[in-house]
């Protein structure tokens, strides 16, 4: 299939262009050119970019297929705007070998975005005994961690740190002190005093990304931070970068979005790790988004069935699906704070310079791997249009200023 | 003239969503009930009709009977629900259980369940007045109220007046419920107890902290104890009942040491020689029982109120 696609803005250019995609490799650009046998589509000025890519998506895939298989969480991410993302390991079975490695990578050949699985840091992520990370390396794992699962235990911390060395390879860890945390329901703060729930303090996560960045140093070694969430997080971070520890650090759409007090009315579909903390701890994560102390903007997708969260606040389940909304939401509410331009450049390449991923080149010759979003385009999300199996969301019904038109993936591709 | 007043709210799911118009119009209700309770015949028509559902996934004995008594001297018809003997066990939902209930025609619901909003999350999705008779550690407006209502007959008007709650401030939703009431009714609040089981963030509510009971005792007008809830510790926040009774319990001694009179009150039920002794529980200081009558026409006037915005 060919596809002529019209009038889009390059992401850092000025003027329109057209580009023809031929047999999924990037034939021609130019304001001018035209082609027969192509499908024509108009853009009216949309931006186009690098594909973009997330780097924490729960796929129930294999175990849970009834709440996202890898077909759905692909076809959620293509319209979500994405053309890759790293999946984690907290599958039944768990990946944390070079087969469960290889199912992730086979079976997801034929998708429309490439998937990078991450490979479990410790068996069944029990936070004990390490697993054979040079083996899933090998076969494709992008980097270890025990995903939504903390590692509590510093001495598996240090040696994972050490042993990823082997291949150069990168410790991913959600920061998370389980024994200040307790059973913490939401951010410990006026909201959870006022409502009698269980907080979280800021602390359980603070402890832990210092203990993290102290390990990172002692080691030599190569983290990222999953999900920072608290003001002072970020400013460690922002510390050990200037001393030259290796880290890297993300921040989840959410906690970008919304602090506790939209948790006063006891609304499950907000009920997420890492906890919406308060608004200092929100505008610290978009400061710390715009310095490049945090690296990049993670969806942080988490599909539930409906009975995990039609429940009493304290029995739902963590967690929120986000790939269909992630640029959405952000552009709807990014009021002066970035530019449409620089939020699409985060999505682009943020999660790739990481990773040490090529960033795909718009250039005649290349193969396409492009997203087109329209920063203007003002709409409504839809229960009925979502494509993800789950539907545990926030945004039912919320009105949206920016939308993805669609996604290129060499011969695949998704218009909404 | 007459004005009809009614509640701002069709539920009653906590203190903090009643504004002081609310309360002081449930008092001015609860009033008339009490003098109702003391008539040779108890019981009024005003509910005639009312089906009342009190669903209980919790244990309570106190708050039950009294709002069983307070439903049926209003004429209403009542159904009991407890989660021992239900098909919760069975893995129902809270919501399947309470719409299997509802499809017998229930005009309101009186609930007491163990997760904080579970009346929130039933009241987007229902349609009968909801009456929170307890949701876990969040908020026990009728118990609030009473206290409330019982302060005032014993001491006026708590304008600029100060009451110190003692005890296991973490875990209650008494004390939550309390601070909320007070606050709207003008008086000062402060709690005091172990460090261990008074939230980081409740002077954010403008609540005062205190650790020394004697210090709290010489300040107050009025002493509202709390009981230490163990079942609801999951770890050990206090090293053991004896150093607790022996630090933060309350008894004569140090009553005997205050220059004033104070009213001492506890929500029950009691832990005699734990946080109080039975010299004080007993004592001429103590309005427990009173609670405990007041509990019956507070109660008849939420519910009476409540139908009334039907």
């Amino acid at each position: 299939m060919n596809f002529l696609l019209k009038n889009l803005t390059i992401l850092g250019e000025s003027s329109t262009t057209n580009i023809l995609i031929q047999d999924g490799i990037i034939q021609a650009i130019g304001p001018d050119i035209s082609a027969e046998n192509a499908e024509e589509k108009e853009f009216n000025g949309a931006i186009v970019s690098s594909g973009w890519m997330d780097a924490d998506v729960q796929v129930g895939d294999p175990g849970l297929e009834h709440r996202e298989d890898l077909s759905s969480a692909a076809k959620a991410a293509a319209a979500g705007g994405f053309t890759a993302f790293a999946c984690q390991p907290n599958t039944q079975p768990v990946l944390q070998s070079k087969s469960e490695i290889l199912y992730i990578k086979n079976n997801s050949q034929a998708l429309i975005v490439d998937v990078y699985p991450i490979g479990a840091l410790s068996h069944n992520c029990e936070g004990k005994e390490i697993t054979e990370v040079v083996d899933m390396h090998h076969a494709g794992a992008i980097g270890f961690s025990d995903g939504k699962r903390s590692i509590q235990h510093s001495g598996l911390m240090l040696r994972a740190l050490q042993y990823v060395k082997t291949v150069d390879g990168i410790v991913i860890n959600r920061p998370l002190d389980a024994a200040i945390n307790g059973e913490g329901q939401i951010h410990e703060g006026y909201v959870s005093t006022t409502l009698g729930i269980k907080g979280s303090p800021s602390l359980a996560e603070e402890m832990m990304i210092q203990r993290d960045l102290y390990l990172t140093a002692y080691a030599e070694s190569k983290l990222l931070i999953a999900g920072v969430s608290t003001a002072k997080g970020v400013e460690l971070i922002r510390q050990a970068k200037a001393e030259g520890v290796q880290v890297k650090a993300s921040v989840a759409v959410l906690n970008l979005l919304f602090d506790e007090s939209s948790l006063s009315t006891f609304n499950s579909n907000l009920k997420v790790k890492p906890y919406l903390r308060s608004k200092e701890d929100q505008e610290a994560l978009w400061a710390g988004l715009k310095d490049g102390t945090i690296d990049m903007i993670i969806s942080n997708h988490f599909p539930l069935e409906e009975e995990a969260k039609k429940l009493e606040f304290s029995y739902a389940k963590f967690g929120a699906i986000g790939l269909e909304t992630a640029f959405a939401a952000l552009h709807s509410q990014l009021n002066g704070r970035m530019s449409s331009e620089a939020l699409i450049q985060k999505l682009a390449t943020g999660v790739r310079q990481v990773f040490g991923l090529p960033i795909p080149k718009i250039a005649v010759g290349e193969k396409a791997n492009i997203t087109i979003a329209d920063p203007s385009d003002i709409w409504t999300f839809k229960r009925q249009n979502i494509l993800s199996k789950s539907k545990n969301t926030p945004f039912i019904n919320a009105l949206f200023k920016g939308r993805v038109l669609g996604v290129v993936n060499g011969i695949r591709t998704h218009f909404n | 003239m007459a004005t009809v007043q009614q509640l701002s709210t069709k539920h009653v799911l906590g203190i903090k969503y009643l504004t002081a118009e609310d309360i002081h119009l449930i008092f001015d209700t609860a009033q008339t009930f009490k003098e109702v309770l003391n008539r040779p015949v108890k019981k009024v028509p005003s509910l005639r009709d009312v089906t009342i559902a009190n669903l209980f996934f919790e244990n309570s004995t106190r708050t039950r009977i009294s709002f069983e008594l307070a439903e049926k001297r209003l004429s209403a018809d009542v159904v009991n629900f407890s989660a021992s003997s239900s098909s919760v066990k069975k893995g129902e939902t809270l919501l399947d259980t309470v719409n299997n209930i509802l499809s017998m025609k229930v005009d309101m619901v009186v609930m007491r369940h163990p997760a904080p909003g579970a009346h929130h999350f039933l009241s987007q999705h229902i349609d009968a007045n909801i009456i929170n008779a307890g949701d876990g550690t969040h908020e026990h407006p009728t118990q609030a109220l009473l206290d409330a209502f019982s302060m005032q007959e014993a001491i006026g008007d708590l304008t600029g007046k100060k009451v110190a709650i003692f005890g296991d401030i973490l875990h209650s939703r008494v004390a939550l419920s309390n601070i909320f009431c007070l606050q709207r009714l003008g008086a000062k609040v402060r709690v005091c107890g172990p460090p261990t089981l008074i939230p980081k963030y409740i002077n954010q509510l403008g609540v005062e902290v205190s650790y020394s009971v004697l210090d709290t005792l010489r300040w107050c007008d009025v002493a509202n104890i709390l009981r230490i809830q163990l079942e609801r510790q999951d770890i050990k926040y206090i090293p053991s009942l004896r150093e607790y009774s022996k630090y933060f319990g309350i008894n004569k001694d140090l009553l005997d040491q205050l220059d004033k009179r104070i009213v001492v009150m506890h929500p029950g039920p009691i832990n005699r020689g734990v946080e109080i002794t039975s010299d004080v529980a007993d004592s001429e200081h103590s309005i427990i029982l009173q609670q405990v009558e007041n509990g019956v026409a507070v109660r008849m006037a939420v519910l009476y109120l409540l139908a009334a915005t039907r």
